[in-house]
């Protein structure tokens, strides 16, 4: 039960055997609860300029206010939100795309934040990600061969007969025909867009994946064949999510844990179906009792919530919620509640998370 | 002015409706012989993925069809009337008095140039005798209706100081401020957020009631239907494969395809390891399948399949486009077609699941 997942185990060209993808499952079965990624106090704020010459500084849009979380190894962690909650923008700072205002994201130990760019790049490889527009996020001037092998070129693998018999493999492995190595992306549907986003994503073999809104934008019968793959390929090669959408029926599918974004901070935290069953935070249970269910003999409480998202510029005082909260109280206008532990590892950020009930649900005769 | 002619029939009668597109490539039939009813203060859905014709059925209604489309057969009365008998000018009076639509994107169809109330206002004008003071009046008054507050200040503002929900409050306002006796809704929630998207439908149902308006709910989301509908149309590539009752569509689907949409969605309040999946992707619709348009992909495929299907009585007021009998088995006993068969049929680009 001491195996430790190592980073030498990436060196060298392993990618195009499965005999090493083999290898590493052998090497990570006994590794069950080990933060694979830790973040800490993460805070984004995109400063808003303006004035004469555009340089004085306005104020800050607070996208990401101060967030923590760990991700155990082999688990999904699905992060839910309306948009502008900054899950979007948690995502990008922890891939490093954007700098960070403070905080520290830790993976396997190492600092993110402090890395230089040999190191960093280093990193990247078992960080991937996969983003929500299949149409704009793969190049239309490369073939599907170029796109999938362009990580393998980078990192290393510069035979080029040898990348292309991995990207064939990743190809297969997603499905999608080996034959359409060479095609561009324009030929394809959406949903095999997305496939040909997650082959790039796998290509080296990371151990951490970002899916920032994978299935938005695919209809609903294509929508469930790359979940499925998804699942399918974190059961094969033991990867860790980190799953943001704002579907929360999609995301209850493929997370344990889930945690709820509301104007840049965590609302809730916890184990899916006990988020799902029992929320803690009005705005969770809000958020859960305006998704219409596919059912017309089931009739859900509906919390309608007044107005609108308060702007990120300018977030309310107190509880952030506590302009659109049924449940406010004088103190939630004053004090921010901490996100705090009410009973078995279930994170809430609410005064009065005790208090919070179940949704009601009645069959309709 | 809408209850002259609330006789019998239906409000909307839909009959061998046909809109092809002749583009460079060939002729799309994005809608091919749609026939549906909506009764007098229904609420029709009409359900299916992108490009089965969902859109462009409504915009036909409209008569907002532009080339190279053209309605080519089949006929859309509306309280008793013939709309593709009308001139350019007698649909530009029944757009708004009898028949109001709005768009997924409030933000493309909203005017930037002028403000929310102008907008609202020159509707108005458009259809009664009403000053241009007593449409800014109308305007303000319909804002406030649909739940803005402080709609004389908003009234005066333009489309882009205003968020998602409240546009799509200002195209709702706009679409009743002359009273429609139909309201065609095209995925009026799909670009909101879940909670915006609560109050919205809560506000449409509520002015259904107040106005006693029929509503085309067009959506791609199940839950969406499930809330709001007492009929469903569920379309495919161009054509209705299902028909009936919004409880017989959910309880008892008929037709693979819908049973295959209703599976493949992730649910809230259901757990499962492995969602189902329909094989395949919708064909192009430059190279439709002969016979029925679902075969490539149904599970329950049949020689006889090979045969268009027309629709078929399953139950009382529940039509299916499909050959299996009313309890869901093969009509008949046959061969199903051999693999070599079933490869020939395949699409160049289909998705094999693994």
């Amino acid at each position: 039960m001491t195996t430790q997942p190592t980073a030498t185990d990436m060196t060298g060209s392993e990618t195009s055997s499965g005999q090493t993808s083999a290898e590493r499952t052998v090497a990570r079965g006994g590794v069950a609860a080990a933060p694979l990624l830790a973040v800490d106090d993460l805070v984004k704020h995109f400063e808003i300029r303006g004035g004469l010459m555009g340089i004085s500084k306005l104020g800050a849009v607070r996208a990401v206010d101060g967030v923590s979380f760990t991700v155990t190894e082999g688990e999904t962690l699905g992060l839910v939100g309306e948009s502008g909650c900054g899950k979007t923008t948690l995502g990008k700072v922890i891939l490093r795309l954007i700098p960070p205002t403070s905080g520290s994201v830790t993976f396997e130990g190492k600092p993110l934040f402090e890395l230089n760019s040999r190191e960093l790049k280093a990193a990247r490889r078992d960080i991937q990600v996969v983003f929500q527009d299949p149409y704009a996020s793969l190049n239309p001037r490369m073939s599907v061969g170029e796109i999938v092998g362009e990580g393998l070129y980078v990192h290393g693998m510069t035979n080029k007969r040898e990348r292309e018999a991995a990207v064939r493999d990743l190809l297969k492995r997603v499905g999608l025909n080996q034959q359409h190595i060479h095609r561009y992306p324009h030929e394809f549907s959406g949903g095999q867009r997305q496939r040909i986003g997650i082959a790039r994503a796998l290509a080296l073999r990371p151990k951490f994946i970002v899916c920032d809104e994978p299935v938005s934008a695919l209809d609903v019968s294509v929508q469930s064949q790359v979940l499925n793959l998804l699942s399918d390929l974190q059961d094969e090669f033991q990867l860790t999510y980190l799953f943001i959408a704002h579907n929360l029926a999609v995301v209850r599918h493929l997370s344990s844990r889930v945690g709820v974004m509301y104007l840049g901070k965590l609302a809730e935290l916890a184990e899916a179906d006990d988020l799902y069953e029992n929320p803690r935070h009005p705005y969770t249970k809000a958020l859960l009792s305006a998704i219409p269910i596919p059912d017309p003999t089931v009739r859900r409480e509906r919390i309608v919530l007044k107005g609108d998202l308060p702007s990120p510029a300018n977030p309310p005082s107190g509880c952030r919620f506590h302009t659109r909260c049924p449940m406010a109280q004088e103190i939630c206008k004053v004090e921010e509640p901490p996100l705090r532990d009410i009973g078995g590892g279930h994170l809430s950020a609410c005064h009065f998370a005790e208090d919070v009930t179940p949704l009601k649900e009645r069959r309709a005769s | 002015m809408t209850t002259v002619s609330r006789s019998v029939g239906p409000l909307l009668e839909i009959q061998g409706l046909k809109t092809h597109f002749f583009t460079q490539d060939g002729t799309v039939r994005a809608v091919d012989g749609v026939s549906f009813q909506i009764g007098h203060a229904k609420t029709l859905g009409v359900v299916g993925e992108s490009g089965c014709g969902k859109s462009i059925t409504s915009l036909s209604v409209m008569r907002l069809i532009e080339r190279p489309g053209k309605i080519v057969e089949g006929s859309i009365k509306l309280n008793g009337e013939d709309l593709l008998d009308k001139s350019d000018e007698e649909m530009r009076d029944i757009r708004g008095d009898q028949v109001s639509m709005i768009f997924q994107e409030p933000m493309t169809s909203l005017n930037p140039v002028f403000t929310c109330g102008e907008q609202i206002s020159e509707a108005v004008q458009q259809h009664t005798a009403a000053s241009r003071r007593e449409g800014m009046d109308r305007a303000v008054e319909m804002l406030s209706l649909v739940g803005i507050p402080d709609a004389k200040r908003r009234a005066r503002e333009y489309p882009h100081q205003l968020s998602g929900g409240m546009r799509q409050r200002v195209m709702i306002a706009m679409a009743l401020s002359t009273d429609p006796d139909l309201l065609i809704a095209d995925e009026p929630t799909t670009a909101l957020d879940v909670t915006i998207q609560a109050q919205i439908l809560e506000l449409m149902r509520d002015l259904r009631e107040k106005n006693r308006m029929a509503i085309m709910l067009i959506t791609h989301d199940l839950g969406v239907v499930a809330e709001m509908v007492d009929e469903v149309v569920v379309m495919y590539a161009g054509k209705v494969v299902e028909r009936g009752d919004v409880r017989t569509i959910f309880g008892n689907p008929h037709h693979p395809y819908t049973q295959g949409l209703l599976h493949s969605i992730p649910r809230l309040d259901e757990r499962v390891d492995r969602l189902e999946v329909i094989k395949g992707t919708v064909p192009s619709p430059y190279n439709l399948p002969t016979g029925c348009l679902f075969k490539r992909r149904c599970p329950f495929r049949m020689p006889i399949c090979d045969v268009a299907p027309p629709m078929r009585q399953i139950g009382e007021e529940h039509t299916s486009r499909c050959w299996l009998t009313p309890a869901g088995e093969a009509p008949e006993v046959g061969a199903d077609p051999t693999p070599e068969e079933a490869e020939a049929a395949g699409e160049q680009l289909t998705v094999e699941p693994r």
